[in-house]
């Protein structure tokens, strides 16, 4: 490279009004184009690329607590709006999916508190947020009693998660609901650590009930080929990550083992890279394993996923009009 | 989160024995009812007040709030009734 090479394009300096649209004001970062303002305003060049490309199956990880912090109708309105094809997530994001269409709430807490108190009252804390036992308990029983059911129908076969959660989706009428607006959208919804969660609760409550034959039957493994197949179907893959963990590898996986690796991806993360764990691994490091091409679009931006990701959504609804319908080959 | 902790036969600080400082409470209706997971297994009715007791009752390891507070609005509740 030659000296010019590295001077082509100065930073443009934001600018800002009063009148401005969230994308208006994206495009200030991209102006920029510097530290967390530049990734983030390439992350929405590279989601809206994804969503007009109509041969590019998206896929969405949910990892780290997004759902009872706030994110659930913002999933639930681009699952409805068909701006994501599958959803891979942490079970306990479903399961405060599940609290929530089942009556319960997520409360605005603080993180300077007495945790023996919250105790004592029998409130659970996650960061800055409070929920109530009783909360979990009834949604507890009421899946439980979905497990009952869905045990009972499937007579003995064995499902896959996504099998099941679209089972619990089938049986919620809460229309701001995850599961439920997957299950009306047809998006599969697979929880690859489920029982890592709530779920895992919920099964050995059900478990206790009924004799080992009439037990639901629910395996980690017989989803493997089912995401694969998504997969080897798509011409080009696309994956948007909130958090890492096991739904980012679930996706990555799925793309390295068809033999394509991901065209577009942006990682949403907190975590560093120096520890060797999957949610902060580069995207560069990640195209070691073959699990992103190249060329692929990618970033990964470095925030916090409650900013960064309804800013990425507003700004791409935005873009896209009300009138836009992603057609997908 | 229903609590599944091995059970740790220590006294409890509690005089007396109450299903909301029983091992096998979880709040349901704070501070009045609790769901005993016990019950629940056996499919007996599992909604119980906080105040009541059975022969099963099992130490909590840690104390929590459930009695004082059910307490509380019980005589609360039997005040007022006097008033009236």
């Amino acid at each position: 490279m030659k000296r010019e090479d590295f001077l082509r394009e100065p930073v443009v300096h934001m600018k800002l009004n009063s009148k401005m649209t969230v994308n208006e004001f994206i495009q200030q970062f991209g102006n920029s184009g510097c530290f967390g303002a530049g990734r983030l305003s390439t992350a929405c060049d590279i989601f809206e690329r994804m969503i007009r490309d109509d041969e590019c199956t998206i896929f969405l990880a949910i990892a780290g607590a997004v759902v009872p912090a706030g994110l659930r109708t913002v999933i639930s309105d681009i699952i409805r709006k068909k701006l994501v094809d599958v959803i891979v997530s942490t079970g306990a994001n479903m399961v405060h999916d599940l609290i929530e269409a089942l009556g319960g709430h997520h409360y605005k807490g603080h993180w300077l508190v007495n945790d023996s108190v919250l105790y004592g009252y029998h409130i659970y804390r996650i960061y800055d947020i409070f929920v109530p036992e009783e909360d979990f308990t009834k949604a507890d029983v009421a899946v439980a009693d979905m497990f009952d059911e869905i045990a009972k129908e499937s007579n003995s076969r064995t499902l896959s998660s996504h099998e099941l959660t679209r089972e619990i989706g089938a049986r919620l009428t809460d229309s701001k609901s995850i599961l439920r607006a997957a299950y009306e959208a047809n998006v599969p919804v697979f929880l690859p650590a489920i029982r890592d969660s709530e779920f895992g609760v919920i099964y050995q409550f059900h478990m206790k009930k009924h004799s080992k034959d009439k037990i639901l039957q629910v395996d980690a493994f017989k989803e493997v080929p089912e995401i694969i197949e998504i997969a080897k179907k798509s011409p080009r893959l696309g994956m948007v990550v909130i958090g890492g963990g096991v739904p980012r590898n679930t996706i990555q996986h799925a793309a390295v083992t068809v033999g394509k690796g991901l065209d577009h991806a942006v990682v949403i993360t907190m975590d560093r890279a120096e520890t060797g764990g999957l949610s902060g691994s580069t995207l560069e490091e990640t195209v070691s394993w073959g699990k992103v091409k190249k060329k692929a679009g990618k970033v990964m931006v470095i925030g916090d996923a409650l900013i960064v990701f309804p800013l990425m959504v507003a700004a791409v609804l935005e873009r896209l009009g009300d009138k836009f319908v992603r057609r997908v080959k | 989160m229903v609590k599944t902790r091995m059970i740790l036969r220590k006294k409890s600080k509690s005089k007396n024995r109450f299903c909301g400082n029983c091992h096998y409470h979880n709040m349901y209706e704070y501070p009045d009812l609790i769901l005993c997971s016990l019950r629940y297994q056996n499919s007996n009715d599992f909604i119980v007040p906080t105040l009541g007791c059975c022969e099963k009752w099992t130490p909590d390891s840690q104390e929590c709030f459930c009695v004082e507070e059910a307490m509380k609005k019980r005589n609360k509740n039997s005040v007022e009734h006097c008033k009236e």
